[in-house]
């Protein structure tokens, strides 16, 4: 069961189209990844599924339920959207009474969270005096209250430093863990790498892939292969291989394979066999990274 | 409705602001009252000097015993009533908050409806409205029971004025707020429309276009509820609307004002 269906979803500010037509499925359990260079409607789409945007076309549904209003499906979600939005002059303890207030939720797990996200100490502080980062803490921990079933992180380690952005990842991974589900939009693609089971990927406005992890990421295998005689090597593969992706880039020549299971012994020995010594060669995965990069920038290059 | 009534209420019992502003509030109810039932007994005082206790009672009467019951209810309102733009100024302060630290987005992620939200604010009118009317029937109660004895409800009615005006300017001012969403504008175009353009725009339309038209005006009509009490008061009045005409103004624009706040609230993207 889905614990958050996106159907067609369509949004405009005046002229600029933000989303168009954006339709997947979010898997109970799963780390949800929304990749997208900034301006491909991240947050848009996170604020129409909030509650704080409202489509132009579309609809979505939490939970499998469309009986229940949607403000009372939101409180079972915990959501960090764009900035940690707090009162100043409140202090975290009170900021996350209200939180809890609204959600309907005891008052009981608050210091427990402060401790989780490392603002105890901090407790009765005003908001106004924390750093960026121990905002963003608050933040999350707002998110964490009432050990919400749906959990949506909008840049979740913006304005963390290395140590903070390696705590949210284990937090991440151990409330997946858990159970929960969570859908967290993020620049940071080997965050999202390391976490996620499944993966979107926006730009401009429409949706490019969805899908989990594995079928998106394993695009492929690439192999890095060296020679002496470059050209030969060159020429050998692309006989061998037509149709393949290929390319040259000074001594060293790719070749691509989608959909992987790449034996490399069997590529040795081809190359062995023609007369042709290798200098090297490697089987690595494709990236997130380099995969994004690709479908991201104009498909016309490249493929 | 309770519930979210009492979260408003632990967001502004910690807010310095709020606390100081309805402290000024409260203190200068009861002062102005206070400072204009000095100037009456001085007053009294000063003709029983000149023409003995039948003086007393001619410069009484004069003032038409303005805090003697039941004459106290609609002096104390009507005095209380020049005091109601700061409950309007502190309605502008604690929503445009809201905007500001985009805690109003949060609310409805949190999982507030658009609509529960908006309710809240106009609960916090209604209940601001009637604290407020409170200490007005509790400052009358007081300075009336001290002159002379003789507890009356006759003239009541002024109190239920009183409350309709106090949600008169606090209408105003959430719809304001709710336009411009800074606090510095919203109180700038707040104070110019309670303290000029309200009044001079009656004027105007009273006197350039219909007589009796700019009594119809938002705010305008609840401040007509109550008159000046005495009949030295009266005399630079040159109208007398019709009292239930001017109710029913005011509550139309009050229903039209808070609805357009609820509607605004529920179709905008935050």
């Amino acid at each position: 069961m889905s614990v958050l269906s996106v159907e067609h979803i369509s949004k405009s500010y005046r002229t600029v189209r933000a989303l168009r037509d954006v339709t997947f499925r979010v898997p109970r359990g799963s780390v949800f990844g929304i990749l997208g260079p900034n301006g491909s409607g991240k947050t848009t789409l996170l604020g129409i599924v909030t509650g704080v945007l409202n489509a132009d076309a579309g609809s979505f549904t939490m939970f499998g339920d469309t009986l229940t209003p949607a403000h009372e499906l939101r409180k079972r979600t915990g959501t960090l959207l764009e900035t940690p939005n707090f009162y100043h002059y409140l202090s975290a303890y009170d900021n996350l009474v209200i939180t809890s207030e609204i959600k309907g939720k005891g008052r009981d797990g608050i210091d427990e969270i402060l401790r989780k996200v490392g603002l105890h100490e901090r407790r009765d502080s005003k908001f106004s005096t924390f750093s960026l980062g121990m905002k963003q803490r608050l933040g999350i921990a707002a998110a964490l209250l009432g050990d919400a079933e749906l959990l949506i992180l909008d840049e979740p380690t913006n304005g963390l430093d290395p140590e903070g952005i390696a705590e949210i990842r284990s937090l991440i991974k151990e409330l997946g863990a858990a159970g929960h589900t969570i859908v967290m939009a993020s620049h940071l693609l080997d965050e999202v790498e390391k976490v996620c089971t499944h993966v979107a990927i926006l730009k401009k406005g429409e949706l490019l892939a969805a899908g989990s992890a594995d079928e998106i990421m394993t695009e492929g295998d690439i192999v890095e292969l060296s020679a002496a005689d470059t050209d030969s090597l060159y020429d050998l593969l692309c006989r061998h291989f037509p149709g393949q992706k290929l390319t040259r880039d000074g001594e060293t020549v790719r070749l691509y394979f989608p959909g992987g299971g790449t034996d490399t012994a069997a590529l040795n020995e081809l190359c062995h066999s023609q007369g042709i010594v290798l200098t090297r060669l490697l089987l690595r995965r494709q990236s997130l990274e380099s995969m994004f990069l690709e479908l991201v920038s104009n498909p016309t290059n490249g493929r | 409705m309770l519930r979210l009534l009492k979260i408003e209420w632990l967001k502004v019992r910690r807010y310095r602001a709020f606390i100081l502003l309805s402290a000024i509030f409260a203190v200068s109810m009861v002062g102005l009252n206070y400072i204009v039932y000095i100037q009456v007994g001085r007053l009294g005082d000063m003709t029983a000097q000149y023409g003995g206790p039948e003086g007393a009672g001619l410069g009484g009467m004069l003032l038409g015993h303005p805090f003697a019951f039941p004459k106290v209810w609609q002096t104390v309102t009507y005095l209380s009533s020049f005091l109601l733009f700061i409950p309007g100024l502190v309605i502008i302060l604690l929503t445009a908050n809201e905007y500001g630290f985009k805690t109003h987005r949060q609310a409805v992620i949190d999982g507030l409806s658009r609509r529960q939200f908006m309710g809240t604010k106009i609960g916090v009118v209604l209940v601001t409205s009637l604290c407020i009317t409170l200490i007005a029937v509790v400052t009358a109660s007081v300075f009336a029971s001290a002159g002379s004895p003789g507890f009356t409800l006759a003239g009541a009615r002024y109190i239920g004025y009183f409350f309709i005006q106090a949600v008169s300017y606090m209408s105003v001012a959430l719809v304001l707020v709710l336009f411009f969403k800074r606090s510095g504008i919203a109180i700038g175009v707040y104070f110019l429309y309670v303290f000029i353009i309200k009044n001079l725009l009656a004027l105007l339309l009273n006197y350039k276009v219909y007589d009796g038209l700019g009594n119809y005006l938002p705010v305008k009509s609840a401040d007509l509820l109550i008159p000046a009490p005495t009949s030295l008061g009266r005399m630079f009045t040159f109208n007398n609307p019709d009292t239930t005409a001017m109710l029913i103004a005011s509550i139309v624009w009050i229903a039209v004002l808070l609805w357009y706040c609820t509607y605004r609230f529920e179709k905008s993207d935050l």
